[in-house]
């Protein structure tokens, strides 16, 4: 490895890092939270803490429900109950192609008021992976690029990193803060490592229809529609035209059943009636994620009617492996201890992220100065509003959530879509605030996360009657967990802020614990 | 550091690498993929197999972009190559 080599990794890494760190770390810190979103719908959606489903549930005792409830859609699917989501979830669409989520609760049909909310499932999650930036696809191009910075950034500062080991003493004269910054970089880049790799890669590779949309061109090349014969080829989905005449639909029970022993024992979790109310209407019934790794595509078709299999679609090897480093990322598998692990990772990640920030800061401060530079005053304000800011604009949506009154409005948006104004005012108004105040603005920041952590869990327990330690004692333990973590983001918010007055304290800035 | 070291210079460097990259790398994973179809692959295992491992070509076309001195084989790499290739892909195809 050459010098002029690690020179050039150097600067990739640091400007890449510099450019793109803020970025990554809004992905990274919606990406951890989104590793329990549906915790957090339970959280903030109080209506849809119900008691573990009946297992197994019967849709045919509560179909009128459901037929009531997708009455007028031009498509549904419905997700059956799990225990991480007690409720019978149904997504619609209307001709118009508006969505909407209405929730059931599975043991008597009776339809759950309107949450009035995007939450976990809604909004921190597709913030993740779309930046809800949808023109374009624009939000997912830039998270794919900044997937592929990631990538980047940790080859190349393992790269340099082997080369400040070998050369540790020069590194001596500098100040004990920016020593101990480096020092928790390095420390959450190298021990999370393949934890990062692998998060970057799959995540890329959950995406490869976005992202090289002309790579059936030539392997599909006899088709008019390369890419549409791609779709059928390795995802199946069964078509089959409406007739036009009326039918009915014979008992679905039975269709799940038949699925289970197809599976051997596998569980449904998704079902969806293709030509509704058709004589052509057919069931397609998915098969749950949670007793694997591999997001499996082993889809079975049902004549709706007579209930006789149609078709079954299983992927075929390699699209298996894409579903399997998919399913890595996705998580929906059922290991609690792996889950907190995912989410320990994850938070790693962003301390790497912002300790990486702290680093350049720190190191540029002098110099930026002597020359009458901005770009430390700039980056600075970022960072402060990347970092804590993003903490106080996701507790602000949790305070939101429990303080705005049902139905609220506001010149044509409804509750949900306050909510999410609620998050990019205050992250705007915490990016302001850095760039005012510079580095004075943590210590504020962090109090005020001390602040609003603990407030959200009053005001879960205030305003639902779940107060912890009700929770703690009878459940539901998503709400539990979710208060919990609350309290200790305020903990580590005060420990961290009670240190920062003091000249080296700014190394811990992962305000987020 | 060389000399080609003024900001405009890596600015250059940097747009080819991840343009001219990413145009590169979505050309070899279309072009792979009709080659191992072409060898009896199934052609929906060849798209995803070449679309994987198009990631992990990108990054290492992008690490090689910012280590290479010069910008001379960079724009024959990174500009007239995608272009190239493109150009042939898109008359062969449908």
């Amino acid at each position: 490895m050459s010098a002029a080599t690690r020179q050039a990794m150097a600067w990739l890494h640091t400007w890449a890092g510099v450019i793109l760190g803020g970025l990554l770390l809004a992905i990274f810190w919606m990406g951890t939270l989104s590793v329990f979103d549906r915790e957090i719908d339970r959280w903030m959606m109080p209506e849809t803490r119900l008691a573990s489903p009946p297992s197994p549930v019967s849709l045919d005792a509560i179909w009128p429900d459901i037929e009531q409830a997708t009455q007028g859609a031009s498509q549904w699917r419905l997700r059956l109950p799990t225990e991480r989501e007690p409720v019978l979830r149904i997504d619609r669409v209307d001709p118009e192609g508006q969505r909407q989520r209405v929730d059931l609760n599975p043991a008597t049909g009776q339809r759950l008021a309107d949450p009035g909310t995007l939450a976990g499932t809604g909004f921190i999650f597709p913030f993740h992976y779309s930046l809800h930036l949808r023109w374009m696809n624009l939000g997912y191009w830039l998270v794919g690029l900044a997937g592929m910075a990631m990538m980047a950034l940790l080859v190349s500062g393992v790269i340099i990193h082997r080369k400040l080991f070998k050369e540790f003493f020069t590194f001596r004269p500098w100040k004990k803060s920016q020593r101990r910054v480096l020092d928790l970089h390095n420390l959450t880049g190298v021990l999370g490592l393949p934890f990062h790799f692998l998060i970057a890669f799959t995540g890329l590779v959950i995406f490869i229809n976005i992202y090289f949309p002309q790579a059936p061109r030539l392997a599909f090349a006899e088709h008019d529609t390369p890419r549409q014969a791609f779709f059928a080829d390795a995802y199946g989905q069964f078509q089959r035209d409406a007739g036009g005449e009326l039918g009915h639909t014979g008992g679905i029970d039975r269709l799940l059943d038949d699925a289970r022993e197809r599976w051997q024992g596998g569980e449904p979790y998704y079902l969806r009636l293709g030509n509704p109310g058709d004589a052509e209407a057919f069931v397609e019934v998915r098969r749950s994620f949670a007793d694997h790794i591999t997001m499996n595509l082993d889809q079975l078709y049902y004549d709706a009617a007579s209930g006789d299999l149609l078709a079954r679609f299983q992927a075929s090897p390699v699209m298996t492996v894409q579903r399997f480093l998919s399913g890595l990322h996705f998580i929906q598998f059922d290991h609690w201890s792996l889950r907190w692990l995912y989410f320990l990772g994850g938070l790693s990640g962003c301390a790497m992220i912002a300790t990486g920030f702290l680093f350049w800061l720190e190191a540029r401060r002098k110099r930026h100065a002597r020359q009458g530079r901005s770009g430390v005053r700039v980056v600075e304000g970022l960072t402060v509003g990347g970092v804590s800011g993003l903490v106080i604009a996701t507790l602000a949506f949790f305070i939101a959530n429990r303080l705005l009154p049902a139905g609220a409005e506001l010149g044509g948006a409804d509750r949900a879509a306050l909510e999410v104004w609620v998050f990019y005012l205050v992250w705007l108004l915490a990016l302001g605030h850095g760039g005012w105040r510079g580095n004075g603005a943590w210590r504020g920041q962090c109090w005020l996360i001390a602040a609003l952590a603990p407030m959200a869990a009053l005001l879960n327990g205030l305003t639902t009657g779940d107060y912890l330690w009700r929770t703690l004692a009878r459940g539901p333990a998503a709400v539990a967990g979710m208060d919990l973590m609350l309290l200790a983001t305020g903990a580590v918010a005060v420990a961290i802020a009670r240190r920062l007055p003091r000249a080296g304290a700014a190394a811990k800035a992962n305000a987020n614990g | 550091m060389s000399s080609s070291t003024a900001p405009s210079a890596w600015l250059v460097r940097t747009v080819l690498a991840v343009f001219g990259g990413y145009a590169l790398s979505a050309a070899l994973v279309t072009g792979l993929a009709g080659l191992l179809a072409a060898l009896g692959m199934a052609p929906g295992e060849a798209v995803v197999l070449t679309a994987m491992l198009g990631f992990l070509l990108y990054l290492v076309i992008l690490l090689m972009a910012f280590t290479v001195a010069g910008t001379g084989r960079l724009w024959l790499a990174l500009g007239l190559l995608p272009l190239l290739a493109w150009g042939v892909i898109l008359v062969s195809g449908p």
